[in-house]
This record gives C-alpha cells, sequence and structure tokens, in this order.
C-alpha cells in the first residue's frame, strides 16, 4: 500500500498546501482576467502564479536560480517543500522522481525565447534537472498522457513501489501558460470569457491554469499511520472513440469508475472529485458516466472554479485538495456551479458540508480519448508496529 | 461564383487532408458534414480558421458555422458576401 | 517476465518490417513512405491522413502487428497500448508553433494543435480497434530497453489487462522510427 508522506501546491491561490486549501475553504478562485497575456489577441480567464514570489521564493533554496526556467522553479520548489514535510531524503537509491507535464517547457520553442539551452524542451531534461536539484541519481519517469497526466503518474507511483523497487516516489505534476497552450485552446474555442461553472447548466468553456503540485508517496510496508491518506487504487480506461471529443456515452470514464467500484461501495464514498472542466462536453459525459455507474446519488465537486485546468499538474493538486478535505472531514464546494442540468441529474456540492466516510474518487479526463480514476481513503486508524502479514 | 467553389474544394481538401478526395467528388449542395466526407469538430474549426485566413471573415461565434458550413455553395455564397481579402 | 511477446513490428521513413520479415511495400516518392506504406497495407481509413506523423508512424506500426489478427475490432478493454519516446509531440509543436509565431500570419491551427500531445497515438490506435484498455505515453531520454520493459510489465498490475502494444514511437527532427510489441501476460 502506499500513502501521502507530504504534499505541495503552488498556484495563483499560494505556495502551500495549506494557504491553498484555506484559500479554497474561504470560497476564493484564482481565476482573473489576465490580458494582455504575452501578446495574444483575445482576453484570458486564467490562474496564474505570481513569477515575482516565485523567484524568491527560488532564491531563497537556491542561490543557483539562473539554469532554471520559471517551470522548473516552480516544480523543484513545490518537491522541495513536499520533501521537508515528509522528513525524506530525496537523493536516496530508494527514491524515484516521477514527473507529470503536458507541455514543459513548450515556450522555448518561440522564435524569441532566448537565454535556455535546447535541453530544455525535452521533458526528460526537466524531469533530470528536478531530480538532479535533490541530488537524485534514479533515471525518473515521465508521463505525457494529456490532462490524466497526473492520475497516470500516481499509479505509476503506486506500480513502482508496490513492486518493491523504491520506497519513496515523488509525484509532481506542473504546468505554465505560454502563448503556446493559450493560443491552442482558444482555437479549439475551449476557453469561457468568464470564470468557468463546472456543471453548470450555462456553462461556456474552461479556464487555463498553473500550477506545481508535489507528493511524495512512502510504500507503507503495513506500517500505516492514522490520518493518513491512502492511494489504495486507479484505473486507466480509453474512450476508443475521437481524439478531442470525449465520449457521448462516457465509455473510457464509467470503465474506469466501475473498476475502482470493485473495490468500494457507492455509499462509502465521501465524495467525488470530478474532472469538471465546465465545457459543455467533459462536463456532460461526466455525468453520464456517473449516472451509469450508479453514482449519481454521491456528492461531485470541481475544483476548476478555483484553480483554473491545470493540466497536467491538475490530477496531483486537485488530489492533494480532495485529500486534505477528506483529513478535514469537508466536502468542498463547487466553485462557479449554480444550478444543474435536467436532463442529466447530479449531486453536485454547492456548499461546504460535513462528512464522516472515509473514501473519495479523483476522476480525471483527457484528449486522445484518455480517462482515469483514482480511490484513496483515509486511513481512520493505526497499523500495530509489528504487523504480521 | 463557380470559380470560387472550384478554389473552395480545393482550399478544403488541402486543408483538411483530404487526400483520397478530388473536388469533383464534392457535390455543391451536399451536405459537409454528417456523411460523405467524413468531417467532425476540428474540421470545422480549420474551416473556420481558413475563412479567416483567405477571406480575411470572422466567425463570432463558431456556431454559426453549423449554418454556414451546410454545403459547399451555402458556404461560397457567405464568402462571395462578406469577403474582406 | 510476466508477459511475452507475441509479434513484432519496425517501421522507419524507409522500410518495414514485421517478426524481422521486410514487408513489401510499392515503391514511394521521396518523403512519402509512410503514405505508400499505408497504400501497400490495403488500409481503408481516411483519418490516416489526417494524422500527424507520429500517429501515422504508430498507427502504421501496430496495422502491421494486427492485419492477421481475428477477429478484428470487437470491442475489448484488455488490451493496454503503452508507448514511449524521446521527443514527446516536438515535431508537431514545431509544426504548430509555426502557426503562430508571426503577428502578421497568426492563425493558430486547432487540427495541429490537438496533435501537440504525445498520447494522441494511443488514442488512435484504441479508436482503430476498438480498444478501451488503458493507454499511456512515457518520455525517455533514450530507448532503454530494461526501463520499457518495467514499465510495460507494471501494466500489468491491472488485472483486466490480459495484452498489451508496447511500443516505442519517434519522430523528431530527422528520426523517424517505430518499433513495436504486441505481448501477452504469461
Amino acid at each position: 500500500m502506499i500513502a501521502i508522506a507530504g504534499d505541495n501546491i503552488i498556484s495563483s491561490l499560494g505556495f502551500t498546501t495549506d494557504e491553498n486549501y484555506r484559500a479554497v475553504e474561504s470560497g476564493q478562485s484564482g481565476v482573473r482576467l489576465c490580458s494582455p497575456f504575452v501578446g495574444l489577441p483575445e482576453p484570458l480567464m486564467a490562474s496564474m502564479i505570481d513569477r515575482e514570489r516565485l523567484s524568491d521564493s527560488f532564491a531563497d533554496l537556491s542561490p543557483r536560480a539562473d539554469g532554471y526556467t520559471m517551470l522548473e522553479k516552480a516544480a523543484i520548489l513545490s518537491v522541495g517543500n513536499a520533501a521537508a514535510q515528509a522528513q525524506v531524503d530525496l537523493s536516496g537509491a530508494d527514491v524515484l522522481f516521477i514527473l507529470s507535464s503536458t507541455k514543459g517547457n513548450v515556450h522555448l520553442l518561440d522564435e524569441n525565447e532566448k537565454g535556455f539551452s535546447r535541453d530544455h524542451i525535452y521533458l526528460w531534461h526537466t524531469a533530470r534537472l528536478i531530480a538532479e536539484f535533490f541530488g537524485n541519481a534514479n533515471e525518473p519517469l515521465v508521463v505525457s498522457n494529456a490532462c490524466i497526466s497526473g492520475a497516470c503518474a500516481q499509479i505509476a507511483a503506486m506500480r513502482e513501489l508496490e513492486t518493491g523497487a523504491y520506497s519513496y516516489a515523488v509525484v509532481v505534476g506542473v504546468e505554465m501558460l505560454s502563448k503556446f497552450i493559450v493560443s491552442g485552446f482558444q482555437s479549439l474555442k475551449a476557453l469561457s470569457p468568464e470564470m468557468c461553472r463546472p456543471f453548470d447548466v450555462d456553462r461556456a468553456g474552461l479556464n487555463l491554469g498553473e500550477a506545481a503540485a508535489a507528493i511524495i508517496y512512502r510504500r507503507t510496508d503495513g506500517k500505516e499511520e492514522a490520518g493518513e491518506a491512502l492511494l489504495l487504487h486507479g484505473a486507466i480506461r480509453n474512450d476508443a472513440n475521437h481524439i478531442s471529443g470525449p465520449s457521448r456515452t462516457g465509455e473510457g470514464c464509467l470503465r474506469a469508475l466501475q473498476i475502482l467500484l470493485q473495490e468500494v461501495a457507492p455509499g462509502d464514498l465521501a465524495f467525488i472529485n470530478a474532472h469538471g472542466t465546465a465545457t459543455a462536453y467533459n462536463d456532460s459525459m461526466e455525468a453520464v458516466a456517473l449516472a451509469s455507474a450508479g453514482l449519481s446519488a454521491v456528492s461531485v465537486n470541481s475544483l476548476k472554479g478555483y484553480f483554473g485546468h491545470t493540466l497536467g499538474a491538475a490530477g496531483v493538486l486537485e488530489s492533494i485538495i480532495s485529500a486534505h478535505a477528506l483529513a478535514n472531514e469537508a466536502v468542498l464546494p463547487t466553485h462557479g456551479f449554480k444550478c444543474g442540468e435536467k436532463e442529466r441529474p447530479l449531486n453536485v456540492v454547492d456548499k461546504i458540508t460535513h462528512t464522516e466516510k472515509t473514501f473519495f474518487i479523483k476522476m480525471l479526463s483527457g484528449f486522445g480519448g484518455c480517462n482515469a480514476a483514482l480511490l484513496f481513503k483515509k486511513n481512520t486508524k493505526r497499523t500495530p508496529p509489528c504487523h504480521t502479514q | 461564383m463557380e470559380e470560387l467553389i472550384l478554389q473552395l474544394k480545393q482550399e478544403i481538401i488541402n486543408v483538411l487532408n483530404l487526400e483520397d478526395v478530388a473536388p469533383g467528388d464534392i457535390a455543391d449542395d451536399a451536405p459537409l458534414f454528417g456523411e460523405g466526407l467524413g468531417l467532425d469538430s476540428i474540421d470545422a474549426l480549420e474551416l473556420i480558421v481558413l475563412m479567416e485566413k483567405l477571406y480575411g471573415i470572422k466567425l463570432k461565434d463558431p456556431a454559426q458555422g453549423r449554418e454556414i458550413f451546410k454545403s459547399i455553395r451555402v458556404m461560397a455564397t457567405y464568402i462571395h458576401a462578406n469577403r474582406t481579402k | 517476465m510476466p508477459y511475452a511477446v507475441k509479434k513484432y513490428s519496425h517501421v522507419t521513413d524507409k522500410q518495414a518490417s514485421v517478426n524481422g520479415k521486410p514487408f513489401p511495400v510499392a515503391a514511394a516518392e521521396s518523403g512519402q513512405f509512410l503514405t505508400a506504406l499505408y497504400r501497400s497495407l490495403k488500409v481503408d481509413y481516411p483519418k490516416f491522413f489526417k494524422m500527424d506523423a507520429l500517429s501515422k508512424l504508430g498507427f502504421l506500426a501496430s496495422e502491421l502487428i494486427l492485419m492477421d489478427e481475428q477477429p478484428r475490432f470487437t470491442p475489448r478493454e484488455d488490451v493496454a497500448i503503452i508507448c514511449f519516446n524521446r521527443s514527446s509531440s516536438l515535431d508537431t509543436d514545431v509544426a504548430y508553433q509555426a502557426t503562430i509565431q508571426h503577428e502578421e500570419s497568426y492563425y493558430p491551427s486547432p487540427s495541429a494543435f490537438v496533435y501537440t500531445l504525445p498520447n494522441i497515438v494511443t488514442g488512435e490506435i484504441a479508436i482503430r480497434n476498438k480498444f478501451f484498455g488503458e493507454t499511456s505515453f512515457y518520455v525517455c531520454r533514450e530507448r532503454d530497453a530494461q526501463q520499457m520493459s518495467q514499465t510495460v510489465e507494471q501494466a500489468f498490475c491491472d488485472k483486466h489487462t490480459r495484452m498489451a502494444l508496447a511500443a516505442w514511437v519517434e519522430c523528431f527532427e530527422g528520426t523517424c522510427e517505430a518499433f513495436m510489441e504486441l505481448v501477452e501476460r504469461r
């Protein structure tokens, strides 16, 4: 089994998990009007990391600031904070780094970007820079599976740890916005000109977001701590339908959910943290899949209204916030949601509620027809130290 | 108009990579979407870019595409009336 | 090893082979080998022409392996598609960047943008074959057979997965190569 030993989020809402969680709890959103954004013709509603604070915080951590892009700084800072919390020496041979990002330093392809060697455009290079910063010599794993990358990276961590090669896995998801990413989503007409409204009948598209989020997972070897968040199971399934449009019947999403439902009863779920991007098609697809899986009655929320869609970081960031909500016995509301769709009834959470249940599911879907679902549990009791299997 | 229709067919074949389709295979009044050419939502977005790039027409609402891309003839008529280049 | 290799293919921009045996391809114009291979496979799948080079490579490698499998195209959830490469989708990233680089010709292409994700190739193969199983993409510094086989092995941690198409698919700056294996749980 694997447990979260430490975590961190760097986003528009703060530079620690606690800062981020408290902002969400109090209903703050980091999404705001960011125009003019790197010379793009259209205004942009997005959630962006404070660059100045990022540079300053990084300078506090290391004097070697010059060699790193903003994205690399954010990832390193996030991992460093998570490791300090977990009190794990990341240079150990039993520690594996896993990077989750869709586009990494893609902004460096712009002719006007200067000052970094070409190597920085490679995701494996970014992963090595992060691992090497902490003195780790193992070849890192890089997952690039569109918007479900953050879930895939956690599933990879589970597999790597459970098959015994490593004791700790550092999962870091990171995405920064660039003209490349923003113009692409604009060309797909996927962006909302206003605050996004996940699962709302009047939703008009997504908001993009920047974040770095890190989780240090440890293999528990039968010694789970009380209150610790455990990642119990994960599944990845494909729609086999279209490379950019989600399946109308929620094919892959439903299948991923059904695998988790072999491990947990719907009545034991505190909530389901959906992908909930607030595009017309994604949210309908998730509603269909949840209904088909018999989960319409379970509380569902989306965190995109607080952070925007942080792409490769989303799965890591949203798992952290959800795990902290569960630790606080809270079900968080869906920022931006007012009124659901009559045809697809869902139990969307619109105000913070109390829960004593101990399981939650994290859902994600992405281009390429991929879908993922993770099952987490809050450990309620301490396992005796001399546990025999 | 006939010239514009032919030019449009050729451009659509190029832009949407319809490798095995010749301009003669696309009937002027046949629906562009839903059957025949096998076009999808990304193709529709690419046609919006084509209208702007070649003819200087900027659609305010992508939903307008549904009407304009009904057939080659409807599209050509719209372009003829609204082109700025 | 918990899995066995059933069949394998190799495709570059100059040649193709299945199980080490060259696959005959009718003469191609220069730079058009992948299209000539598509024609020689006698596949009717016009979507092929819309794919970027990375997806074309993966698609063709999978067709070479699966063309004789029976039955085909029956929906199944027990086949995973796991791809690896060095350069992610950079080949298409550069092409998309060209559509936004200059202000006077700023026309971001939606059809190029959707291919600026490396895992699209796994989706294309899943769509073609109706494979609802796991699809994953990993980016590595080099084609390290040991690291790749370890990751493929771990894909069988999903107890529903019985088979996998596992591939190295690289396409950037003069390199165009796919090695694919069909592997089966022992």
